[in-house]
């Protein structure tokens, strides 16, 4: 072999391997949830059982997904991966799914103008979706560790609890499948989580939501398994987690799924019309000035300004201080570095997730959950799952959350709304005049304060 | 050898060919509107690819030119048996003359456009209109906001939407950009306007399209990892009232304070 010939064989297939799949990374595999060596420290027989009844039920890895009877997703599940299997036994033959094209305007099959038979449509499949869109963030398993998480803040959503922010059914259910599709395409203002709706054809985001369920029953069967493995003895293990055990936690959480659609909170009342008089009401119990007891005093949390701020919640330079000053990953012992006073309120200011939580700034009209006075009417009367955002509902009437809904609606766009507001109970901090304008949000505000001058034309 | 010449003659001739085969593949690199075509639908799209198709023409001539001569010397002056190399020093007018014509070339391109580049991306030039909408980039969407029924900009009435910019065909649409946080570029292919979204600047950019459909918008700028997800749907509406029209169903949307019956579940 003469050197020059050596030379080509050597580029050439340098050149080649860059074609091949040789550089892929291995198979991609779930990881198991880190509370099942916490919880079942010294019992290594729960353990394996907890993660064999997972391999059961849903499938050891991605590429082996399985879908137990009576998840509620459509078809079975079968659109997850984008394979499916035909036939039994030596006959089965595993292919890449392809489904008839449908017109997406008319509904109608399209079908080949020359041949008249129906175009297929090779399917991508919600785990191929994910794959794409969704897995740097949220993560292989939905923990909301992909590799781009820890530079996100907020940090992207961890399914595995079932938990989901923003919802329209009561604090602590299940959100619908609509809440789902809506934060999928038009994203979660003020987040990292974009807007998919330019980018999957309907056909694809419902995939992805399937897909996400699918990951969202997965880790709570986990959890379920999990807890009911830590009250196990471990010299029994087989039979405490056994298949019909693992089946029964799927099915309890498969239940609570199927719930959700009929227990959509609809207001009780309809929506006033935003008037100065509406918007004064809403802003007196704001600030926690109602006189009929009703107390709720957002302002505790959100500021007597609406800036976010509010006395209940770690102030803003600590905040920062801790979450945007350096590596994710030292935030521990940044926290570890404040006064025990601020180290309290901050373990009060953390999600169920123990992400770090921040009041929204209300004069910014960023709303995560919708802007839509409806949405604006689930944040306040259901709160928050997870959050801080209690439900208020019960504690004050649906008319009276509507003038909130007002209040805060008009509140970007009429800052005299809350100028010179302070908190009950503490000195005004600016006297006389500026407490009596306050007062009185209706009046028309000074040109030079008004925002609008700017850009009117 | 004798016969380089031949395999040099031979990728010119493929690259002309490619050149002249490349508008009826259906991966016409010029996208125009839903029905496809070689021409842009909007009316400074079409001056842009005037100015494309003069200086494909102006170097493809030049092209074919030089490559004409390249093979004609490498055969005409190939090694032969017998043959004596000479040596000579070069041609000072033939350098003087390969100088001024393409700089010649150049300064006449760059006076041709110069009324082109002022139309489009002058402050000056841009139309006295209401503004259409503030499209603002930010990782990773495009955050628009339409001026309500007030016509007036950030009013409570605004329509506040992602991704998503409609605007009527044959009617100059005039819209104020800007980023959040780092360059992204406003890119839509069709129209052939781009311009970069710089944080701190508004900018105005104008466009209008001649044809009713669906368009795309994109981010060109590699503004971070999520850079592909920036992407927009575009409508064209047909007539005014079209697009008040769907101004109105948005706008009712936006106000929504009822539960509606839940949408479609599943597939
Ligand atoms: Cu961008």
């Amino acid at each position: 072999m003469t050197s020059r010939f050596r030379l080509v064989v050597v580029v050439g297939s340098l050149t080649l391997a860059g074609c091949g799949d040789s550089f892929h990374a291995g198979p991609i595999g779930y990881t198991e949830n880190a509370q099942l060596g916490i919880d079942l420290k010294d019992k290594p027989k729960l353990q394996a059982a907890v993660t064999r009844a997972m391999a059961n039920l849903y499938g050891p890895t991605p590429q082996q997904i399985k879908v137990p009877a009576g998840s509620g997703l459509p078809d079975g599940g079968v659109h997850l991966t984008n394979l499916i299997q035909q036939g039994e036994g030596d006959r089965t033959e595993v292919r890449p799914i392809a489904l008839p094209r449908v017109d997406e305007a008319s509904g109608q099959y399209m079908a080949s103008k020359s041949t008249g038979k129906l175009l297929g449509e090779p399917q991508e499949g919600g785990y191929a979706l994910y794959r794409k869109h969704c897995l740097h963030c949220h993560g292989v398993d939905g923990a909301g560790n992909g590799p781009t998480a820890s530079f996100l803040f907020p940090r992207p959503r961890d399914y595995r609890k079932g938990l989901f922010k923003f919802t329209s059914t009561p604090t602590g259910a299940k959100p619908t499948r609509e809440d789902l599709r809506k934060t999928l395409k038009y994203g979660l203002h003020g987040t990292s989580m974009p807007a998919f709706e330019a980018l999957m054809s309907n056909r694809q985001t419902e995939q992805v939501i399937d897909y996400l369920l699918f990951l969202s029953m997965r880790g709570e069967t986990e959890l379920g398994l999990i807890a009911e493995a830590g009250v196990a003895d471990e010299e029994t293990a087989d039979e405490a987690i056994s298949d019909t055990v693992a089946v029964e936690i799927a099915q309890s959480v498969f239940a609570k799924w199927k719930a959700a659609d009929s227990q959509v909170v609809t207001p009780e009342t309809p929506r006033p019309p935003s008037t100065p008089e509406s918007i004064a009401r809403g802003r007196e119990l704001f600030l926690g000035l109602n006189k009929t007891g009703n107390k709720v005093e957002c302002a505790g949390c959100h500021g007597a300004q609406g800036r976010g701020n509010g006395p209940s919640f770690i102030d803003e330079a600590t905040f920062t201080q801790v979450v945007f000053r350096g590596d994710p990953s030292g935030m521990p012992t940044r926290v570890e570095a404040l006064t025990d006073k601020q180290k309290e309120l901050w373990k009060a200011s953390v999600d169920e997730w123990g992400d770090p939580l921040r009041p929204a700034n209300l004069t910014r009209g960023v709303y995560k959950g919708g802007r839509r006075p409806l949405d604006l009417y689930w944040r306040l009367a259901k709160g928050i799952n997870g959050a801080k955002m209690p439900a208020h509902l019960g504690l004050i009437k649906p008319d009276q959350i509507w003038d909130l809904v007002n209040f805060v609606l008009a509140l970007p766009y009429d800052p005299t709304l809350l100028k010179g507001a302070t908190l009950p109970g503490t000195p005004a901090a600016v006297p006389a005049a500026a407490p009596a304008h306050a007062a009185s949000p209706t009046t028309s505000p000074a040109p030079a304060e008004d925002p609008r001058v700017a850009v009117r034309r | 050898m004798r016969y380089w010449p031949l395999l040099f003659a031979a990728a010119a001739v493929f690259a002309v060919g490619s050149f002249v085969y490349s508008p009826f593949d259906p991966d016409w690199w010029l996208p125009a509107g839903p029905e496809g075509g070689l021409t842009s639908v909007s009316s400074i799209g079409r001056r842009i690819d005037s100015l494309y198709i003069l200086i494909l023409v102006i170097t493809g001539v030049v092209f074919i030119g030089t490559q004409i001569a390249l093979v004609w010397a490498t055969w005409r002056f190939a090694d032969a048996p017998g043959r004596v190399a000479q040596y000579f020093h070069g041609s000072q007018r033939l350098e003087v003359i390969w100088t001024i014509v393409p700089a010649a070339i150049l300064v006449f391109i760059a006076l041709y456009q110069m009324g082109t580049w002022a139309d489009i991306k002058f402050r000056s030039s841009a139309p006295k209109i209401q503004p259409l909408a503030e499209i603002t980039g930010r990782q990773f969407q495009w955050v628009m906001r339409y001026p309500g029924p007030d016509g007036v900009l950030n009013t409570g009435d605004d329509l506040q939407l992602v991704n998503d910019l409609h605007f009527v065909k044959g009617k100059q649409s005039l819209i104020y950009l800007k980023a959040s946080d780092v360059i992204h570029s406003f890119f839509l292919p069709a129209l052939r306007i781009k311009q970069d979204a710089v944080p701190g600047l508004t900018i105005p950019v104008w466009f209008d399209a001649d044809t009713q459909g669906k368009y795309e918008l994109v981010c060109a700028e590699l503004c971070g990892w999520g850079h592909y997800k920036m992407r927009g749907n575009v409508t064209v509406h047909g007539s005014q009232s079209d697009f008040d029209e769907w101004m109105g169903r948005a706008l009712n949307e936006q106000n929504r304070d009822t539960v509606a019956a839940v949408g479609p579940q599943g597939r």
